[in-house]
């Protein structure tokens, strides 16, 4: 079967700076794939290469079969699209808004724009411009699922949104899937990627440095956690960190009665909770660091290292 | 079956509300200048007054036909007023239609679906004409119905004339808003395109009138195209109609290339 989306050398430069550097990527028809980087990878201008809203400098894009450059209109209608940073502004209502979508890129089922506004709690009669920022993303989310195209891509789709929102707007993806429609998801935010895609790509500074399942790359096994601890002493705790391995950024300082402590731990976390138990613990946090951190220290912070990392 | 000119039916559909408020204003333009024809340009009463100024103002102004009506609805709406308040209107439709929609974010979803580049630009084009045209052709309706009652005596075949040349001005000034929007995807450089060709084209005409050696200006100038021939008396000049209009019809085409070559960066 034919990839839904073929990227091959993709580059594209500004100027003198270099957006998306020598980029492969394939995507199977009926999955969903998730892009994901720190802000500023490249994400943005990829996706927008794909829509033939930008043009590549060199390389190859293949969307449904076709070059995007020239298949037009009638490709595009094929795919539903939200941009990243999506702004909408205007005295139209959101209905008026989709019914132009609509007459656009149609047809769509009759009913379609009010279930998936009913679904994500979106009211269609307000003026696009008074609308919140979350309601303009459920209102971009809409215009991108209301004609059932065959390819989903989505740029940041979930920026805004609160988190019962994010657990619908998941469900459509999951539902989109079930009926052999293509997602390409890009974000910043990995529980996001976790829980909707089949496959991940790890893009920074414009190249794919990972790609694979989402539990083969270990992106997720990085940890910030932080504690406080009654009735102990800095320097026991100190010590009972640098005997663990796995645990790095150890900062311990002492806040009135108790001793805190932040520490990143990579892999196994169990030998960091056995040892902390030992002490009375008043606060712990464990967190996923942002996007950015993992990726730099696990495919490294420059280019070069990144892509040695890649392809290693 | 998709029904045709969706971007051209939205333009129009938006700013319903901003055309009725420029209709209003070119009716009150006519209303306030036209009726006062009689009672200071037809009884001589303003040609004593045109006579005492200096005359570089006059001619600058081109108030020299003032004391005849076709001369007094030249000088005052179609020359002035007329053209000033259409040179706006068309230079902000023609910047917003492309540059505005891409600051605003628009522009990148709309060519996401299914609309191709060329046609969005030339329906963002028809738009502003349509526009235009409705405004000159609302002016003409109000000059006729007024033409009797302020003793204007002017030949009604000769608005039509009036209105292709007031129509073909104010849409260079637009499609060179709009074509240097869709360059460069800035709205302000398109308002200041289109107002400078506007100012530059009424300046040297102005210079045209006062310095003999200057004529040959009248070359660079749309105003001159349109206005040199005064349309109301001796009907449009065909060479200058031709230069207006050829030139918004490659502007027009210009803003579809453009838009087709370039990344849309919002």
């Amino acid at each position: 079967m034919n990839p839904a989306i073929e990227l091959e050398r993709l580059h594209k430069t500004y100027g003198r700076r270099t957006a998306v550097d020598s980029l492969n990527l394939s995507v199977t028809p009926g999955s969903v794939v998730g892009l994901i980087g720190p802000n500023g990878a490249g994400k943005t201008t990829t996706l927008r290469m794909i829509l033939d809203i930008i043009r590549p400098t060199s390389g190859e894009v293949r969307v449904l079969g076709d070059d995007p450059r020239t298949a037009g209109p009638a490709l595009r209608r094929r795919i539903g699209f939200i941009p990243g940073e999506l702004r909408l502004d205007g005295r139209m209502t959101g209905r008026r808004m989709l019914d132009f979508y609509s007459e656009v890129s149609g047809p769509v089922r009759p009913g379609a724009i009010d279930q998936l506004s009913s679904r994500l709690g979106l009211d269609l009669t307000r003026q696009v411009r008074t609308l919140s920022k979350g309601n303009k993303q459920k209102l971009g989310i809409v215009q991108a699922f209301m004609h059932d195209p065959e390819l989903l891509v989505l740029d940041e789709p979930t920026s805004g949104l609160d988190p019962l929102v994010q657990r619908e707007f998941l469900q459509l993806v999951r539902e989109a899937r079930d009926r052999g429609q293509t997602v390409l998801l890009s974000s910043h935010v990995l529980s996001e990627i976790q829980q909707a895609a089949d496959a991940v790509a790890v893009l920074s500074a414009g190249r794919i440095v990972a790609e694979g399942d989402v539990a083969s790359l270990r992106l997720g096994a990085i940890r910030r956690v932080r504690a406080g601890f009654a009735a102990s002493d800095p320097a026991t705790v100190r010590a009972e960190m640098e005997r663990l391995p796995h645990v790095a950024d150890v900062e311990v300082s002492v806040a009135g009665e108790s001793v805190r402590l932040s520490a990143t731990v990579e892999g196994d976390i169990d030998p960091f909770i056995k040892t902390i138990a030992r002490h009375r613990i008043v606060d712990l946090s464990v967190e996923e660091p942002d996007l950015e951190e993992s990726v730099l220290r696990l495919y490294g912070d420059t280019p070069a290292a990144a892509k040695e990392a890649g392809h290693a | 079956m998709r029904e045709p000119l969706p971007v051209f039916r939205r333009a129009l559909r938006e700013s319903w509300r901003g055309l009725i408020g420029w209709t209003l204003g070119v009716a009150a333009v006519l209303f306030l200048y036209l009726p006062l024809f009689p009672s200071i340009g037809g009884n001589g009463q303003m040609q004593q007054i045109i006579e005492s100024l200096p005359p570089e103002l006059v001619n600058a102004l081109g108030y020299d036909q003032i004391g005849t009506g076709a001369g007094y609805a030249q000088g005052t709406f179609y020359g002035l007023m007329g053209f000033l308040l259409l040179t706006i209107a068309a230079i902000g439709w023609g910047a917003g239609a492309i540059a505005g929609a891409e600051e605003s974010g628009r522009l990148e979803l709309d060519l996401a679906h299914g609309i191709g580049r060329v046609p969005y630009a030339l329906e963002a084009a028809a738009a502003v004409l349509v526009r235009l045209v409705w405004l000159a052709a609302i002016a003409a309706v109000l000059v006729l119905a007024l033409n009797d009652s302020a003793e204007l005596e002017i030949e009604p075949t000769r608005l039509v004339d009036a209105t292709v040349v007031l129509t073909g001005v104010t849409m260079l000034a637009g499609s060179l808003a709009l074509f240097v929007g869709a360059l460069t995807g800035r709205r302000g450089r398109g308002v200041a395109a289109g107002a400078g060709i506007a100012v530059v084209g009424y300046a040297f005409n102005a210079i045209a009138n006062q310095v003999e050696d200057a004529e040959w200006l009248r070359f660079l100038s749309p105003y001159s195209w349109a206005f040199h021939q005064p349309p109301l008396v001796d009907g449009f000049d065909p060479a200058g109609c031709i230069a207006l209009w050829g030139c918004t019809a490659v502007l027009v085409a210009g803003t579809a290339v453009a838009l087709r070559r370039r990344d849309i960066t919002g």
